[in-house]
């Protein structure tokens, strides 16, 4: 799905205190609306996995280049829409495999130290959170006032 | 052992340091303190003149029958097992033994200057509960039933130079005075193991004359700082001299050591973003780091669960969402051709439907709504529309920034992205009208 990249390529401005809520609504949107235009109805189970693509382009696009595991979303966007990838798989987290278990649930965090890694997932965290806010109340919104 | 011979040089009692040594073995659970036996000893005192004899009890020539003794004395408890100095004598592989050996020699020599004093007695009572670094035992003991000081000579390995700040600062000064006369070239290996030793030997040594109170936590604290530190520090910081390693000792629990200080700040850092990560994640309370991880993970988890569910739910809203994406996309190239040099237009007719909009809304707000997304428009928040227009209107010359109406009792501002025909939308605002977007 590429309805995200090219006209909001610009950096981050705030890394540090994450993505604007604002660029990352706008985003969105406008990554929804596109879905919505370009799938049929009729596949209900296709356009929930585009718009969750386009749940995590939007996220990656706000927060920049700057952070690692937004590159990985990128870099995993656009190789998917070449080819049919995998979903990753998901270790339980036993006694050892805790810091592999968040690896693999942050993107980008296998080629992090654990340092790093736990930055990462502190900013994944607030984007994360930020976009499910906002798709939250989008659903609320459209639900209430629908017909 | 270098402690003992400070002590020497102190002028307190070789008594002291042996007595100490025997008190520090104590401390340590695998003492075999057992390994006092009587040849052991023999072989280990043949070189030691018989001034020795005055570090033990003033009232028993110090032999091993007294050591045996005060090692009983002092391991309350602990029976001392007479058949094991052939094994604590294995348990002389470190090679403190050597350095204990030579701080023996050491010890002997300058016996001279030392004399027993009452100190050390009162130093053997200071330490009797010390619990002087386990992990020292059997060398400890072995060594240190002969010697008297040598159980002290593991304790460098593992102390090194941990040791309470608190202590050591309170020692320090009288340490001092006790160091400054006895810089004497001989005693190079034992100022090492002396470094090694850490504060709550020296604690003691200080503490003889003045703190009577304090080596117990001393002790305790350099055990424990002792423990903490491991050998490599002791290594470290065993290359100094004594008054210089003073000034340049480490603070408790940390080293001089590059390898440890690089650790250290590692693992700094890592505390720091766990902090960072308990405030973002609910139900941080957790102490225990690992409980924090699996928090973590179950976090970011249900995060991305929330989002797929999300997705999928949203396919409920596609019918309201349809039409209104349907109308927008046919506006769309009408709209972008229009939206770059007629905002006036638009905005006209934009205000017919806003004061329609805004009417309907007093009456019911879902068939407003409804009316709405009829037209293919949407309500978004007016902070989100002046965002979206400024963020269209960057990337483009020509993009316009449409001014919200004057407040009416339904201001009402249209926002339209030339580089997104698809967006477009009815912006309801119940303030005053911010006319300039947000730059960023």
């Amino acid at each position: 799905m590429d309805s995200e990249n090219s006209a909001c390529g610009n950096p981050n401005p705030n890394p540090t205190l994450g993505p604007s809520k604002l660029m990352l609504a706008f985003r969105f949107l406008r990554a929804l609306s596109l879905v919505h235009r370009t799938t049929p109805a009729s596949s209900r189970t296709c356009r929930g996995r585009r718009i969750e693509r386009a749940a995590y382009a939007s996220m990656a696009y706000s927060a920049g280049t700057g952070r690692g595991w937004s590159r990985a979303v990128l870099r995993r966007l656009h190789h998917r829409a070449r080819r049919r990838a995998v979903a990753p798989r998901r270790l339980s987290t036993t006694a050892g495999n805790r810091a592999e278990a968040l690896r693999q649930l942050v993107p980008g965090g296998a080629g992090m130290d654990y340092c790093t890694l736990l930055e990462e997932t502190a900013d994944y965290i607030k984007c994360l959170s930020m976009q499910v806010e906002l798709m939250q109340g989008i659903v609320d919104s459209s639900s209430s006032y629908g017909p | 052992m270098q402690h003992g011979s400070r002590e020497v040089r102190g002028g307190m009692a070789a008594s002291a340091s042996a007595q100490m040594a025997l008190h520090d073995d104590h401390g340590s659970q695998q003492i075999q303190n057992p390994g006092l036996h009587d040849d052991f000893f023999d072989q280990m005192l043949s070189g030691l003149p018989s001034a020795w004899t005055d570090l033990g009890n003033p009232k028993s020539p110090w032999d091993a029958s007294a050591a045996q003794k005060l090692f009983r004395i002092d391991l309350a408890g602990k029976q001392p097992d007479e058949s094991q100095p052939e094994a604590a004598a294995e348990g002389l592989r470190y090679a403190s033994y050597e350095e204990a050996t030579m701080l023996a020699s050491r010890l002997s020599q300058s016996q001279g200057s030392g004399g027993s004093s009452p100190t050390g007695e009162a130093m053997m009572l200071q330490l009797n509960n010390h619990h002087i670094l386990p992990a020292v035992g059997r060398s400890q003991t072995a060594v240190g039933g002969g010697v008297g000081e040598s159980g002290l000579l593991p304790l460098p390995l593992t102390l090194g130079s941990g040791g309470a700040a608190d202590p050591r600062i309170i020692v320090e000064t009288p340490r001092d005075e006790m160091d400054r006369p006895y810089k004497s070239p001989d005693h190079n290996g034992g100022e090492e193991l002396y470094n090694g030793l850490g504060g709550s030997i020296r604690a003691a040594q200080a503490a003889t004359g003045q703190h009577f109170h304090h080596p117990q936590s001393y002790g305790g604290a350099a055990a424990s700082a002792g423990v903490g530190q491991g050998p490599a520090a002791s290594a470290s910081s065993g290359g100094g001299t004594p008054p210089q390693k003073q000034k340049v000792r480490a603070r408790r629990g940390q080293a001089t050591d590059p390898h440890s200080i690089a650790e250290r700040l590692r693992r700094e850092r890592i505390a720091e973003r766990m902090k960072a990560l308990q405030e973002l994640v609910p139900n941080a309370n957790k102490t225990d780091k690992a409980s924090m991880l699996d928090e973590i993970i179950d976090y970011v988890k249900f995060l991305q669960l929330q989002v797929k569910v999300l997705s999928m739910s949203r396919l409920g809203g596609a019918a309201a969402v349809a039409p209104l994406v349907a109308d927008i996309s046919t506006e769309g190239p009408g709209g972008r051709a229009g939206a770059n040099g007629a905002a006036a237009g638009n905005n006209d007719s934009l205000t017919v439907t806003e004061h329609r909009v805004a009417k309907m809304m007093e009456e019911d707000m879902g068939s407003a709504m409804q009316y709405l997304q009829g037209k293919g428009l949407c309500l978004m928040p007016i902070s989100l529309a002046s965002a979206i227009s400024s963020a269209a209107c960057r990337p483009s010359a020509g993009g316009l920034v449409p001014a919200p109406p004057p407040a009416t009792t339904s201001a009402a501002a249209a926002a339209e992205s030339p580089s997104s025909p698809s967006a477009s939308a009815l912006t309801v605002q119940s303030a005053a009208a911010d006319t300039t977007a947000p730059k960023r």
